[in-house]
């Protein structure tokens, strides 16, 4: 176990300087110059506000002088949001993209499990085929649809809900129900397959031939064995959870990093880019990482391969 | 698919269903017997630094914390604000300002130095603002800004503590319409001095108007509570505002219609009808004639558009009563001049003549112009076309198209996020660009001194003509309002023939403010301090 | 978008099995695709879209970018605008198909892109082995863990926004999955015993590769491939959302939705056609991919 556990971490930890370096020399190859912001600066101030930034240093300088910071924590600052550091920030905005994607994470789980067990129960019966009907939709229906029409729906008209903004929890009901939409028809599709899969297998055929109650052969072995997919799927999942974050975040006006990130890129402020993109990618690898773990101690076969 | 329409069918009945008597709205808290103000602020500040910023929104909230020498009335004219009386000297280039006794929010009083420091800062070449060039009329400014002399050099003084001198290059009539602008705030130099930069932290931040800053969260909101210190803090009715970057208008349009924002400061022109219909929210929908206008410019050092005939072709074939009575139909009228009608002190100029032809005959002029200048059916002029990614923007970028496709040319559209399509603009990285402006104060030169040689960065189009530079000059020093404005009409005149900006609408300001807000005057600059709103039944 | 990826990578298993037994399996998947009524259908729908987005931009009336100045935000049915204009008075019947087009050429090209890079990179890493293998796979599960999507967008605002970029962009996001299946289907391939004989009879590893792998790998690749369609559909789509998708005055269906959505009350069909389209598309090809796969691999029904 342990020496899984090292070989996962000694795989994560170059896939995050790889993604520092990739985003760092992208950023500075791109065209114009950040400072282009106005008439052309005389040089000595050009050079001031170079330094300023730390720009006027030989380009592996700065790399190995950003690096140093991120190890720190430090980001620099924002080269848009001038009163504000990267890190103030993402530590402003991370909070409330956490708050959905966890929500919608276990709001998924919940509901794309129960319906997989469900329908793989009832397999082939109406239960099923309406199950399988709504996965379907749920991965057809971009977010960017549903959302205005349930917002239409539940802020405009009924106004149960707010129609955006941050306001206390009500706010988040509709961005995590959006978000979790398309991850509960996946799960829901993976757990019923999962399921199908172990029902018909010997073992739970000789659970069931030692007299154990439906119940028991259903919920002590059968979903153990079929929760094994779906952990193997969390890693995609929250990538898919934060890919549609700046697609809820947009839509519902929420102050979340998705936005941050989306406005950032077009504004050009590389360093709040950079910023974010290492946050995601280091949770995404964790979150990688921690399934893994769970893969590990749900399936020993996976120590081994 | 059966399923799929089923469900569709299922939501919009809901939606019919669910169409009659909504909930209460639900807004921000506020604090109990407190007067809460959540205000749609069109965009995020980039700072609240006032020499960092350029924008309108930025004003909105520096303007609620720091008030200058002037201020503004209900209606966006100028009334005294620090400054209770001045004195001009004979020639008009020496003023003197006399300041109330007042405190910033730290308890500190505010002094003459305070002005001097704030001018000082904006100038500072190391501060690289982006509006200090809107002050040149100050004596020494433009080669303080350029680093040629000491700040020390610049033509404002502390006679002593409430006393404030400026020295001026040459007279500037506009100088208290400029004394409210975000340029000409004081800054609290105790406060700067000891924070550096961050002195615009909530924590930090001390101001001398109405309200102080208390939390800022990127793209959430910006808090404000009444300053208890302000002189006139006894007539201020609202306690708290909650300033929000509503980006997109028509979300924005959709929380106050709610009530979950009390106004927006924005609405999309093309909704504008919409919204005045009675099953709609008449009572809430404000718009009134704005001193701005929208046009296209050439950047002379593009080759084909270094050719008149190819601009002036350009221009002609423009249809801009379908841009403004058919796309943004807000009450925006076509321009063809420069300078919007109403500006002070200014008569509109008669536009040239090809403006009064119908389209057609203005296309055939245009062809015509183009094949003179080598254009033709087998050697299209191709034409790359950069604008903003705002939704007024994307709705005339192919209307242009369409219009100069008609005359044979090519165009690629270019969109951008705003602010990186002015900069675009501002380092000559386009071909044809869209561009507005708006007054920043109310005279003519306020306009027409963008196109000046000197203007550098935001003269896009580097638009250089001898005579018309001296006209402006000329115009600076004569102290006869109505020789001052013939000579401002002749530049125009002159700049509008040489066709290297064509002018294509001028502004309204639009406003969706929840009726139960009092004190909102619909103005000509669109300024809307929030000391003298209120909320109906509150006070 | 990967979101499709997990049930796949699952399935490459069973594919494996289903590819190994052999050419008559052939007719029988494709009997029992053509049983499958909800995939048929599929198909019937799709070869209407697909010449409908072919053809039907030359047979409207407008053209997708004319404009007409008088019938500015006219509903369906007035005008002679069967599905009504939009805020530039431009028909949405030719802007819808013109939408669609873009939206297949981008979701074909941007799979084949993924399909080339994708079996080149699983077929050459599970056909060498060994080291080669691992290091070619361990970079490919380096590159699972990059959050991809950020990099799309980074290439798009730094780089322009290039029609052939979002082809690009998305076709190198996609071909990590697929690259997965082709190494594990190869890897057993290479076992049989025609790849045995041909590599006895002293054929290069590139041409054992190109004459006997790929053709064999055909199965499962079809299968994912048309499931990865749908999937940069959805994610140029998701761009477009973003204010980065095709440049005006071109369209696709994303960014017809997202114009639309904003619309919505003062112009619905803006916003009800194109969703349509969209929705019968993406369904069609997830009918036919999960038809294709049931029809290879019968076994979970």
């Amino acid at each position: 176990m342990f020496r899984f556990l090292l070989r996962r971490l000694l795989v994560a930890i170059p896939t995050l300087f790889l993604v520092i370096t990739a985003a760092f020399f992208m950023m500075r190859a791109a065209p114009g110059s950040p400072f282009e912001m106005s008439r052309k600066l005389p040089p000595e101030i050009l050079a001031h506000v170079e330094a300023k930034f730390g720009m006027n240093r030989p380009l592996g300088v700065q790399y190995v002088s950003y690096l140093a910071g991120v190890a720190h924590g430090d980001f620099g600052p924002s080269l848009k949001y001038q009163d504000k550091s990267v890190l103030e920030i993402v530590r402003e905005g991370f909070p409330t993209s956490l708050t959905i994607g966890l929500s919608a994470l276990i709001l998924a789980s919940l509901v794309g499990l129960t319906l997989g067990v469900l329908a793989a129960l009832r397999q082939n019966h109406s239960l099923d085929y309406s199950v399988m009907g709504i996965a379907i939709l749920g991965v057809c229906i971009p977010s960017f649809v549903a959302a205005p029409l349930l917002r239409q729906v539940f802020a405009s008209n009924l106004g149960w809900v707010p129609t955006g903004g941050l306001n206390g929890p009500i706010s988040l009901v509709l961005p995590v129900v959006v978000l979790a939409l398309p991850q509960i028809a996946i799960i829901s599709r993976l757990t019923r397959a999962g399921m199908i899969e172990v029902l018909h297998s010997n073992y739970i055929r000789t659970a069931r031939a030692k007299g154990l109650s439906e119940p028991t052969v259903v919920f002590r072995h059968a979903l153990r064995a079929a929760i094994v997919p779906l952990v193997s799927y969390l890693g995609p999942a929250c990538a898919g959870l934060i890919t549609g974050s700046l697609v809820v975040e947009k839509i519902f006006n929420l102050p979340g990093l998705g936005k941050s990130f989306v406005l950032g890129a077009l504004q050009r402020d590389y360093t709040l880019v950079m910023g974010v993109l290492i946050l995601y990618a280091s949770l995404i690898i964790a979150l990688n990482l921690a399934g893994d773990m769970l893969l590990a101690v749900l399936d020993p076969r996976v120590r081994l391969s | 698919m059966r399923k799929a329409l089923g469900l569709l069918l299922a939501v919009g009945l809901l939606a019919g269903l669910s169409a009659c008597g909504p909930q209460k709205a639900i807004r921000a808290p506020c604090p109990h017997g407190s007067v809460c103000l959540e205000y749609g602020n069109g965009s995020e500040p980039v700072s609240l630094d006032p020499p960092k910023t350029t924008g309108t929104w930025e004003d909105r909230v520096m303007g609620e914390m720091l008030i200058g020498l002037t201020q503004n009335d209900p209606e966006g004219r100028p009334v005294p604000g620090m400054a209770t009386s001045w004195e001009t000297s004979p020639d008009g280039k020496t003023w003197t300002f006399h300041l109330r006794h007042a405190l910033w929010s730290d308890g500190v009083p505010v002094t003459a130095n305070d002005f001097v420091f704030g001018l000082r800062r904006l100038m500072d070449p190391t501060t690289a603002s982006q509006y200090a060039y809107l002050l040149f009329f100050i004596k020494n400014a433009e080669p303080v800004n350029a680093g040629k002399l000491p700040l020390t050099a610049l033509g404002a003084r502390a006679i002593d503590d409430h006393t404030l001198e400026l020295t001026l290059e040459h007279p500037a009539p506009y100088l208290l319409e400029i004394a409210k602008h975000q340029t000409m705030y004081p800054l609290p130099e105790h406060a700067v001095k000891k924070w550096g930069d961050r002195w615009t932290d909530p924590g930090h931040y001390v101001a001398n108007g109405p309200y102080k800053l208390v939390s800022w969260r990127l793209g959430d909101r910006i808090t404000l509570e009444k300053n208890p210190l302000y002189w006139d803090a006894k007539s201020v009715c609202i306690d708290q505002i909650n300033l929000y970057p509503t980006i997109d208008a028509i979300a924005a349009e959709r929380r106050v219609r709610r009530g979950e924002l009390d106004l927006n400061t924005d609405i999309e022109s093309n909704r504008v009808a919409y919204l005045k219909r009675p099953d709609q929210m008449p009572g809430y929908v404000h718009t009134h004639t704005y001193l701005g206008v929208s046009y296209l410019v050439f950047n002379t050092q593009v080759p084909a558009l270094a050719d008149r005939r190819v601009r002036l072709a350009l221009d002609m074939s423009v249809d801009r009563d379908f841009i403004t009575g058919k796309l943004l139909r807000a009450g925006e009228t076509p321009a063809y001049v420069f300078v919007p009608p109403g500006t002070a002190n200014y008569q509109p100029i008669i536009p040239p003549i090809w403006t009064t032809w119908p389209l057609a005959r203005r296309q055939a002029a245009a062809r015509a112009l183009l094949a003179q200048a080598g254009y033709g059916p087998g050697h299209p002029l191709k034409i790359e076309y950069k604008h903003s990614n705002s939704p007024a923007s994307m709705l005339v970028a192919p209307a242009l198209q369409a219009d100069w496709k008609a005359i044979g040319v090519v165009t690629t559209l270019a969109e951008e996020e705003g602010q990186i399509a002015y900069q675009d603009l501002r380092v000559r990285n386009f071909e044809v660009g869209s561009a507005s402006w708006i007054a920043d104060y109310n005279d003519a030169t306020s306009f027409l001194g963008l196109q000046q040689s000197q203007t550098g960065a935001q003269n896009y189009g580097d638009y250089k003509n001898p005579v018309f530079d001296a006209l402006l000059a000329k115009a600076d020093n004569e102290p006869d309002a109505k020789t001052r404005a013939a000579y401002l009409a002749r530049a125009e005149e002159i700049m509008l023939g040489d066709a290297t900006v064509a002018p294509i609408s001028f502004f309204v300001n639009k406003a969706l403010v929840n009726p139960r807000i009092t004190g909102w005057v619909d103005n000509l600059t669109d300024w809307h301090r929030v000391q003298y709103l209120c909320v109906k039944g509150a006070r | 978008m990967s979101v499709l990826a997990p049930n796949l990578r699952r399935d490459s298993r069973t594919m494996e099995q289903a590819a190994a037994k052999g050419r008559s399996l052939w007719d029988d998947a494709r009997r029992r695709l053509f049983r499958n009524r909800a995939a048929v259908a599929s198909m019937i729908l799709l070869g209407l879209f697909l010449l409908a987005a072919i053809v039907g931009p030359y047979l409207t009336p407008d053209h997708y970018d004319t404009i007409n100045k008088n019938d500015v935000w006219d509903p369906p049915l007035t005008n002679g605008h069967l599905l009504g204009t939009d805020s530039l008075g431009r028909d949405l019947l030719a802007r819808l198909l013109v939408g669609l087009r873009v939206s297949l050429a981008i979701g074909v090209v941007a799979t084949a892109v993924s399909l080339v890079i994708g079996v080149t990179w699983g077929a050459t890493a599970g056909f060498l082995g060994g080291a080669v293998d691992e290091l070619m796979m361990r970079f490919v599960d380096v590159l699972y863990t990059l959050p991809f999507i950020f990099f799309v967008i980074l290439l798009m605002v730094t780089f322009g926004r290039h029609f052939l970029l979002i082809f690009l962009a998305i076709g190198c996001v996609e071909w990590l999955t697929m690259s997965r299946i082709v190494r594990g289907q190869t890897l057993s391939l290479k076992q049989k015993e025609f790849v045995e004989a041909a590599r006895a009879s002293g054929l290069s590893t590139r041409a054992i590769i190109g004459r006997h792998i790929v053709p064999n790998l055909l199965g499962p690749v079809v299968v994912y491939a048309t499931l990865t369609i749908p999937g940069v559909i959805l994610l140029e789509s998701f761009l477009s959302f973003l204010g980065m998708g095709v440049q005006e005055p071109l369209t696709s269906l994303g960014t017809l939705i997202s114009n639309g959505a904003e619309e919505m009350d003062l112009a619905p069909w803006l916003l009800i056609f194109p969703s349509l389209v969209m929705v019968l598309t993406l369904m069609a090809f997830n009918f036919i991919g999960d038809g294709l796969r049931d029809a290879i691999d019968p076994k979970d029904r």
